[in-house]
């Protein structure tokens, strides 16, 4: 093809005959916004971001879609095009949460929130995994435009989470298409597309199937490529943008896909296709499973050795000496059992272990388990007596197999069946935790590469061979690292290729990553169909705890509980909160009272999803039990008659002001009570307040309904018109620091309800201490109400987020959250869809 | 048999349907009529005919629509005499009353007796110069409502096909020409000139090039396309077979929707008709041209009217529109350069063939030439669908054709294009109706939807309407569309409901600015101009509702109150029986009032009232 050549904005550009005007531009370094665009998709033309002006050409034609033609005059910067770029911006801004644009509270948040809230749909700034990422939001701040005459049309989409790996928020979506797309094009046959008209349309399956029975493949390349928080990684989505991208290879099975490492803080976050076309698909397992694999709470941490009954925990020259004396007399009855799954150094490497300790070595294939052929021919030499050490890396030996071995040594990355009854375990790097090559089934060698820490005090095998090698006196282990050891590797086979395509075709996945069911690591693979070891039974006993009478979500990720728990109803005073279990095994987590009938036994609680615990509330519906209600706890509010009350309430708080705004509206106070949301469409119990309070002033940060901005504007609005004797604020810790700095120089007396990381709440374990006026005060026994320009809000924002990493892990860690919320898709039924439900 | 030969064939058959002496009734039954009881008026025919021995001497026959709609179920009779009279507003009960006075006695019966088809007669009134008829000319619908549809006898014998072999005749690129001179512009819409279009999909090089009749009609309130699709179907078939002989296409796709089943069978039968007769298949009538119809169903979707989108339905994928360039003419279809024509532009196609361009050119105005279907509606006496010359002007349509405005009241405006298109305000009343001066006013040709509207009809309500309309039919892909008509919906609302601000005016013009430069497709562009135009000539109304709080029409539910006129209230109860909500009390024959607690607006009590009593404000 030849070149041809245009003029953007005066300047002359040559560019390829084919090319679109904004491919041209591009070229020239000439920057024109676009969201829907991708340098691996067709034109799409749906964002209108990217218009024009082109001489002789009539409107304002999209750049992407244009084709450049010879002498073509093209202006992308003019007034009128910036005004119709701005208005098109501002109408897909009014369809997506916009607080992280227009809060006019963003940047003093931003300094000040101490952590992500890991709520379920991503209804502002600081529930937004994406923040960081967002196309939409970095070509809004590169257009300036931080003002929305627009009202948030909120879509109000339930969060789709009904299959293993994704959180789908469409209530984000600008429907660029890209996710579609790009499915198109590497699978042929979409599994998602635009689905309805109008409002409702949206990205969808067809018949809204789950993604699990949609023909999606789980690669991942929608994820990836969504400009928005719309498409998230379940597992990757709170831990915050990645900062290194690592070429490497999966070793999950024997294909040994090219991957791109994603990690932070040397943290594995996912492994990515390497490109978006066919070529570079990856299957659900190391798209989604390798991560969660490396993450694993039951990776083996420390080096372990059998004492009797106990393991014992051991360092590493303990432990490795204590392998080389379990081996040392056994030369010649010595097998190592090696799965496919592990690269050629480390194989090379036990392969010349085997040789030295004139043993045997059986190479398991990668899909392989105990019940491997080779293995039950081992089970017989090891009954004749002719084996009496094995060593294995993995679960690949059955238990009764090697409680009839003298002495069994296995390195590994997982807990299992055979390493809790071997003689010596010592803890391996696995997967992005260890380097080397990797020999494909399609004999292709694939370099690996580090790109995360292993966990604890685990090693990469090919170190503990040569250091187990070393202490058995062996000469040719001296190898300081991988590197040196790969030129000697030679005529390696390539291991035996996977049955069926597990990039194509979920229910093709390999059941087994050396012997280790992926399923047990990895809980949401049984959604798959992937075998799981038999749970045993239920710790939980069924039919005991409180029931819940009510439950709705009345705002997003704000849901209304109503209780029967008779004792805590009958005491329930202002002010005090209760501790709730979802179940016997949950974490305790404390929620403040909304209201109570004692006459009735119920209590009310208004419960906002921000992290496991409440995750795991919020999944429980009417009927349900919760497990265990302890309370009523804390100190309540003295309840006298101060004159006017300003009661500002924002998020939780909103409902955790209604008690005390009844009780000081009873005790003859003036009550205001304010309350404050991102948006409109955040706001609830706003009819219940206006009934317990003289005056209820509502804010808004995007000015959608009530007073732009948040309890600080209403305060100083309040205490311009009328005295305020008494100030009381409930609500995220970033909003009470906020208001008590200006009920400071207000001189107004504040209080204020904190919350900080508790667990008992009866005051024995101090983990909710909290420094007031220069004490130390104890949030569940002292408060949780206090002086509010005592506080130390810095030690408070620093304790909250303690934790903050361990939080996001146990939002996925071993728990299939996915089956505790799976909900059915609520999908409008008459009839006309087809879907046969 | 030659084409020849086959239409003297053709001719005699019309010739025994229109033997003056043979009994023939004659019932409309298109869907419009069907809906009115069209097929139970036969079936009472048919039985009373059996009653008087009459079966086997009269024909009765289903015929297309003539138009009139507000005269269904129409039926034309013609007795001994040869005279056909038509009847208006017939029902079941009248088929004993009309057969015993036209076929038994030989005489009209007058009271449905609307005009006489053939023969005078002194009480009745000639077709022609009914003032609905008489200011109409009648080319695309020339067949409608005169023919049997599903005798391809009929369509030939009134020059069918003569436009295809005179095609054959002159070659493809004499046909674009002849299309040039007769000024066809497209009736879809748009109005881009037919011969032109032709020209670049001639132009373009391809194995394979497509010819697509576009039969999607989504408008709310259009329905010629569906007329004559129903009442003539070969002459939208033949026009689409001329302009694939014009560009080099073999085949050609009839994109209807579903929610047409009739017109679709009316296809079916009439393109199994052309194959019969070697109008399809190859080597049609020894010219070396092969052609073949397909029928693609379209599930309902506003959006797959746009071409584009059309194509995408086609071909099997969501219908959501394209970026343009590439052009139809270009890459469409499968990628291949397809030409895409609505019903009644190929219906004109056929009858340019057969008449000639000069004869076509000579109806209409120098830039819009020859004539235009009108889906005439809303607040008019007689509301039906019309062809008229390009260039009558709009008070001729309203007054003469459509007898004015219902029941004598104020006429406001005029509403052309559909939800696409804009309201003209009584003072253009003198407009003459073309592309151009329809743009001039801010409105649109449009497919031809023409709704009156009178004083008590709000702008506010009926731009509200029409948005929400466009708001479900966005198809989602674009941003000015799909949010731009969220929004204007529900600024519209809280006008209509009173909570309207007058700062919302000025966005909503903003909004309808970004729309219309922004948006991808014909969809997007044109879907704020029910706002924008009623914005430019009522927006007094829309302060009215914001400032006052009044709907000035009296529509609008939240800003209007009933009241009950003592002085002319007679007490008869009859809003008080109407009431869905019993908020009306009183004595009989004593003034009655209205609870406007209860009160929910309805305006059920204004309509019972005989007297006029019920007052809105």
């Amino acid at each position: 093809m030849g070149s041809i050549s245009l003029t953007i904005d005066g300047q002359q550009v040559e560019v390829e005959e084919g090319a679109t005007v904004l491919q041209a531009a591009r070229k020239a370094d000439i920057v024109i916004p676009t969201i829907c665009d991708h340098k691996d998709l067709n034109p799409y033309g749906a964002c209108r971001m990217c218009i024009v002006e082109i001489a002789g050409v009539r409107g304002f034609p999209t750049s992407c879609t244009t084709p450049a033609v010879p002498g073509m005059q093209v202006t992308t910067q003019s007034p009128r095009l910036t005004e119709l770029r701005n208005r098109t911006l501002e109408l897909m801004f009014s369809g997506h949460p916009n607080s992280c644009l227009v809060c006019i509270h963003r940047e003093a948040c931003e300094q000040y929130r101490p952590k992500v809230t890991k709520a379920a749909r991503s209804t502002r700034c600081g529930f937004c995994a994406n923040r960081d990422e967002c196309d939409l939001r970095a070509m809004a701040l590169s257009a300036g435009k931080n003002e929305l005459s627009l009202p948030t049309l909120y879509a109000s989409y339930n969060l789709e989470r009904d299959d293993p790996f994704m959180d789908r928020d469409y209530n984000l979506c600008v429907l660029c298409g890209k996710c579609w797309r790009i499915c198109e094009k590497i699978h042929g046959k979409p599994a998602i597309s635009i689905i309805n008209r109008g409002k409702w349309a949206r990205i969808g399956t067809a018949f809204d199937k789950s993604h699990v029975f949609s023909g999606c493949t789980f690669c991942g390349a929608c994820i990836d490529i969504c400009p928005t928080g719309t498409l998230t990684d379940r597992f990757a989505r709170w831990q915050g943008k990645p900062e290194t991208d690592t070429p490497s290879a999966c070793i999950l099975c024997s294909e040994g896909c090219s991957v791109v490492a994603q990690s932070k803080g040397g943290q594995l976050l996912a492994y990515t296709m390497t490109g978006f076309n066919k070529e570079a698909g990856l299957c659900a397992l190391g798209r989604f499973g390798a991560a969660q694999i490396v993450a694993s709470n039951q990776r083996l941490i420390r080096p372990l050795v059998r004492e009797g009954e106990d393991f014992i925990p051991f360092d590493w020259q303990g432990a490795t000496a204590s392998a080389a004396e379990g081996l040392k007399d056994c030369g010649g009855s010595v097998a190592l059992v090696i799965s496919a799954s592990t690269s050629r150094e480390d194989r090379f490497l036990y392969a010349q272990l085997a040789r030295q300790l004139q043993g045997r070595m059986l190479l398991l294939p990668a899909e392989a388990g105990s019940d491997d052929p080779q293995v039950q021919t081992l089970a017989a030499a090891v009954q004749g007596g002719t084996v009496r050490a094995v060593i294995a890396n993995g679960n690949l030996l059955p238990v009764e197999m090697i409680t009839k071995i003298p002495f069994t040594l296995v390195i590994d990355c997982l807990h299992s069946p055979a390493s809790n009854c071997a003689s010596v375990v010592l803890p391996a790097a696995v997967l992005s935790e260890s380097g080397g090559t990797f020999r494909t089934a399609s004999g292709a060698i694939k370099q690996l590469a580090i790109s995360s820490q292993a966990p604890g005090d685990a090693l990469p095998e090919w170190r503990i061979v040569c250091d187990l090698a070393q202490a058995l006196g062996l000469a040719g282990f001296g190898y300081e690292s991988v590197e040196t050891v790969t030129p000697l590797v030679a005529d390696d086979p390539a291991p035996a290729p996977v049955s069926g395509d597990p990039r194509q075709n979920v229910r093709d996945l390999v059941p087994r990553f050396r012997g280790h069911l992926l399923a047990d690591v990895v809980p949401a693979l049984a959604a798959f169909g992937l075998p799981k070891t038999p749970a045993e039974t239920s710790e939980e006993t069924a039919g005991e705890g409180f029931p819940i009478l009510e439950k709705r979500e009345i705002a997003p990720n704000m849901h209304f509980f109503k209780v029967k728990a008779e004792k805590v109803a009958k005491f329930s005073l202002p002010g005090q909160f209760v501790i709730l279990m979802a179940r016997e095994t949950s974490e305790r987590s404390p929620f403040t009272l909304v209201d109570w009938d004692a006459a009735e036994g119920t209590i009310s609680l208004v419960i906002e999803e921000v992290g496991r615990s409440s995750r795991e509330l919020a999944s429980l519906k009417a009927g349900d039990m919760i497990a265990h209600v302890s309370g009523p706890l804390g100190l309540p509010l003295t309840i006298e008659n101060k004159g006017t009350v300003l009661l500002g309430g924002g998020c939780y708080g909103i409902g955790a002001i209604f008690p005390l705004a009844r009780a000081l509206s009873q005790a003859g106070n003036r009550v205001i009570c304010a309350i404050e949301a991102s948006s409109a469409y955040l706001l609830y119990m706003q009819k219940e307040l206006a009934t317990v309070c003289d005056q209820l002033i509502i804010a808004t940060k995007d000015g959608s309904e009530g007073v732009r901005g948040g309890i600080q504007e209403v305060l100083a609005q309040v205490a311009a018109q009328e005295p305020v004797d008494q100030f009381i604020a409930i609500g995220c810790t970033f909003m009470m620091r906020m208001v008590t700095e200006i009920s400071r120089s207000l001189n107004i007396p504040t209080l204020v309800a904190l919350n900080p990381i508790m667990v008992d709440g009866t005051g024995m374990c101090g983990a909710c201490r909290v420094s007031v006026g220069d004490k130390t005060r104890f949030a569940c026994i002292d408060g949780p109400i206090f002086d509010g320009h005592g506080v130390d809000w810095d030690e408070l924002a620093s304790r909250r987020s303690a934790y903050a990493r361990e939080e996001v892990q146990a939002l996925s860690q071993s728990v299939d959250l996915n089956a505790l919320m799976h909900q059915p898709h609520a999908h409008s039924h008459g009839g006309g869809c087809g879907c046969g439900r | 048999m030659s084409f020849a030969a086959r239409q003297q064939q053709a001719e005699a058959a019309w010739q025994t349907f229109e033997q003056p002496d043979r009994l023939r009734i004659l019932v409309g039954s298109a869907t419009c009529g069907r809906a009115a009881g069209s097929l139970e008026v036969m079936q009472a025919f048919a039985g009373e005919l059996a009653k008087q021995g009459l079966t086997e001497a009269t024909d009765v026959v289903e015929v297309g629509c003539l138009g009139m709609c507000y005269a269904e179920v129409m039926v034309e009779i013609r007795g001994r005499d040869g005279k056909r009279v038509l009847y208006q507003g017939v029902e079941p009960r009248h088929a004993a009353a009309l057969i015993e006075a036209q076929l038994v006695r030989g005489e009209a019966y007058l009271p449905l007796a609307l005009a006489m088809m053939t023969g005078a007669d002194e009480a009745v009134p000639t077709f022609a110069d009914l003032p609905m008829i008489k200011p109409q000319v009648r080319i695309v619908l020339r067949n409608c409502g005169v023919i049997d549809p599903t005798n391809i006898d009929h369509y030939l014998a009134r020059g069918g096909y003569q436009g295809m072999t005179r095609a054959f005749a002159m070659g493809p690129d004499q046909v674009i020409e002849e299309m040039k001179a007769s000024g066809l512009r497209g009736r879809g819409g748009a109005g881009f000139p037919t011969g032109v279009k032709w020209g670049f999909a001639r132009n373009s090089v391809a194995d394979q090039k497509y010819v697509i009749c576009n039969a999607d009609e989504g408008d709310p309130g259009a329905f010629m396309d569906r007329s004559v699709l129903e009442g003539d179907p070969h002459a939208v078939l033949e026009g689409l077979l001329i302009a694939g002989y014009a560009i080099g296409a073999s085949v050609g796709y009839v994109y209807c929707r579903a929610e047409y089943p009739l017109a679709i069978e009316r296809l079916q039968t009439a393109i199994a008709q052309m194959r019969e007769l070697g109008f399809l298949g190859a080597d049609i009538l020894g010219s070396g041209f092969g052609f073949e119809i397909k029928i693609k169903k379209g599930a309902g979707a506003f959006v797959c009217g746009e071409e584009t989108s059309l194509m995408q339905s086609i071909e099997g994928k969501r219908g959501m529109p394209l970026s343009k360039p590439p052009f139809p003419a270009v890459s469409g279809l499968f990628g291949k350069p397809t030409n895409i024509n609505n019903v009644e532009t190929l219906a004109a196609v056929s009858a340019i063939m057969e008449k000639g361009a000069a004869w076509y050119a000579g109806y209409g105005t120098e830039k819009s030439r020859g004539t235009k279907t009108f889906a005439l509606a809303g607040k008019i006496t007689r509301t039906g669908l019309i062809e008229v010359p390009m260039g009558i002007s709009l008070r001729t349509i309203i007054n003469e054709i459509g007898g004015g405005v219902l029941d004598g009241k104020q006429f406001k405006a005029v509403q052309t294009g559909g939800p696409s298109g804009g309201c003209i305000p009584a003072q253009f009343i003198d407009l003459a109706v073309d592309y151009e001066r329809l743009a001039e006013v801010g409105s649109i040709m449009g497919s031809g939807g023409m709704i009156v509207i009178d004083e008590e009809s709000c702008m506010v309500d009926m731009a509200r309407y029409f948005l929400s309309f466009t708001e479900n039919e966005s198809c989602g892909k674009c941003v000015p569309c799909r949010m731009g008509t969220q929004h204007l919906l529900r600024m519209l609302t809280t006008i209509t409901e009173g909570r309207g601000t007058l700062e919302q005016l000025e966005i909503m013009r903003k909004i309808g600015d970004a729309m219309k430069n922004a948006s991808l497709c014909g969809l997007g562009q044109t879907a704020a101009n029910p706002v924008l135009t009623t914005l430019q000539y009522f927006e007094d109304e829309y302060r009215a509702h914001i400032v006052d709080k009044k709907c000035p029409a009296g529509a609008c539910r939240a800003l209007i109150r009933f009241d009950i006129d003592p002085a002319r209230c007679t007490g008869c109860g009859a809003c008080l029986r109407a009431c869905p909500v019993a908020a009306i009390s009183g004595e009989k024959k004593q003034p009655h009032t209205i609870d406007q607690e209860l009160c929910i607006q309805c305006g059920s009590c204004r309509q019972a009232c005989k007297f006029t009593a019920v007052l809105v404000a």
